[in-house]
């Protein structure tokens, strides 16, 4: 782009935010960092919810049902992605699993360790 | 407030404690020329030997001037001043250095350096305390007794005292978190590092600090970029410790590693060439911890270099 001498700096920006604004609808969580980072809040559905939520987070919440809320409409393949990306559950832990036993497993386990890992003084 | 008292503390090992002494103490000198006083209370003297050298740790040691001689004040029975004991010249800096050859010594670096003989002396101490009946509360007391008042007028000369800790509660550790204003827990992303800031929050809260994450300045080190990493860092920041102050995300770095092996007692750099990559973490660094000291103390700081 810095060699084409015809572009305004306007233009030049423009492909530039083109670009950021493909990836974010393609990459909910990189999305979701941005959103963080500007200190933002907004609002993700279905499945881009789930994949940009953090169990722990969530589960720090203290709210059951907000927590089912977020993950209850996954896949029984996208509950395991969610157990394993976050060193929630083995191969074996999920084995023969329901999607409902996949989802407590996920809510009981985070909240778990939340609870762990959290002062008791603060 | 004069000679803010900030401990760097975690009781996890391997967390960057030393790192992070130096990192401000220079950070805090070169940008906004403070006068710092840096007193090692680690037995492993890391980083005594990062800002002395190996040698310098020794000379100073053959010279008297070693946490452990100040101790040896409180086991003789006398009252304590720290002032002896201090090498006044702790600076590697170049820029630091130069300012003080013109009459400019806006900007510099004590320090009491520890050295591995504190581990043992420390042992024969508590052998002795408990021999009388003392308990190691009441050790732990007197030592923060004694330290209260072997600092305490120097507290005028500096702008902020930095105690490198050790990472377990021996009476001296316990002693130093106890005459600390505020602390600066440095960790690491990863799961048994979340779980030690756990336990340094629920001890010191309990018998330290009751209203320790108003004076918790965190700092996360060795940072890989990792998503992993990053999950980790945002549930610190989310959930465990979303109470406290967040220092920048310092990333593991050879540089860092380099920075902190000074080639000789009379070696210094550039602030450029000693951090290289990672000058912007440090100058990162110094900015949120002042903006942190503002915070606490009321008292603002100008830069002085870019």
């Amino acid at each position: 782009m810095a060699e084409d001498p015809g572009l305004t700096a306007v233009e030049y920006l423009d492909r530039f935010f083109d670009e950021l604004r493909e990836e974010v609808r393609a990459n909910p969580r990189l999305a979701a960092r941005l959103v963080k980072a500007l200190g933002g809040s907004v609002v993700f559905e279905d499945e881009a919810k789930a994949e940009v939520s953090n169990p722990y987070v969530v589960a720090a919440s203290g709210s059951k049902p907000k927590f089912y809320s977020v993950f209850a409409g996954l896949k029984p393949g996208q509950l395991r992605q969610v157990l394993r990306d976050n060193n929630l559950a083995t191969r074996i832990d999920m084995a023969g699993k329901s999607s409902a036993q996949l989802l407590d497993m996920l809510y009981e386990r985070a909240s778990s360790k939340v609870n762990e890992r959290k002062s008791s003084m603060f | 407030m004069p000679g803010t008292i900030a401990a760097i503390a975690n009781l996890k090992g391997g967390v960057g404690k030393s790192t992070t002494t130096v990192m401000l103490a220079d950070g805090l000198a070169y940008f906004y020329g403070m006068n710092v006083l840096v007193l090692d209370l680690d037995a492993q003297a890391n980083s005594s030997q990062m800002l002395l050298t190996e040698m310098g740790v020794q000379a100073a040691a053959e010279q008297g001037k070693s946490m452990h001689n100040l101790i040896g004040e409180f086991m003789a029975g006398r009252p304590g001043a720290a002032g002896p004991f201090i090498m006044p010249n702790a600076v590697s800096l170049e820029e630091l250095r130069i300012a003080e050859e013109q009459d400019d010594r806006k900007g510099w670096i004590s320090m009491l350096p520890a050295h591995p003989q504190l581990r043992l002396q420390e042992l024969g101490l508590e052998e002795e305390w408990y021999t009388r009946s003392g308990t190691p509360k009441t050790l732990a007391e007197a030592l923060a007794g004694f330290l209260r008042n072997a600092i305490e007028p120097l507290r005028p000369l500096y702008d902020i005292i930095l105690l490198d800790c050790p990472p377990h509660l021996s009476p001296i550790a316990r002693a130093g978190l106890a005459l600390s204003d505020i602390f600066i827990t440095p960790t690491i992303a990863d799961s048994v590092s979340t779980w030690g800031t756990k336990q340094f929050s629920d001890w010191i809260g309990k018998y330290i600090a009751p209203d320790l994450p108003g004076r918790n300045f965190v700092v996360i080190t060795r940072f890989r970029d990792t998503r992993y990493a990053r999950q980790v860092a945002s549930e610190l920041r989310e959930i465990y410790l979303s109470d406290r102050w967040f220092g920048p995300t310092i990333p593991e770095s050879v540089h860092i590693l380099n920075a902190m092996d000074r080639p000789a007692p009379d070696s210094y750099n550039t602030f450029r060439g000693k951090y290289g990559s990672v000058r912007g973490d440090v100058r990162r660094l110094a900015e949120r911890f002042t903006d942190f000291l503002t915070h606490r103390t009321g008292t603002t700081w100008q830069r002085i270099r870019d």
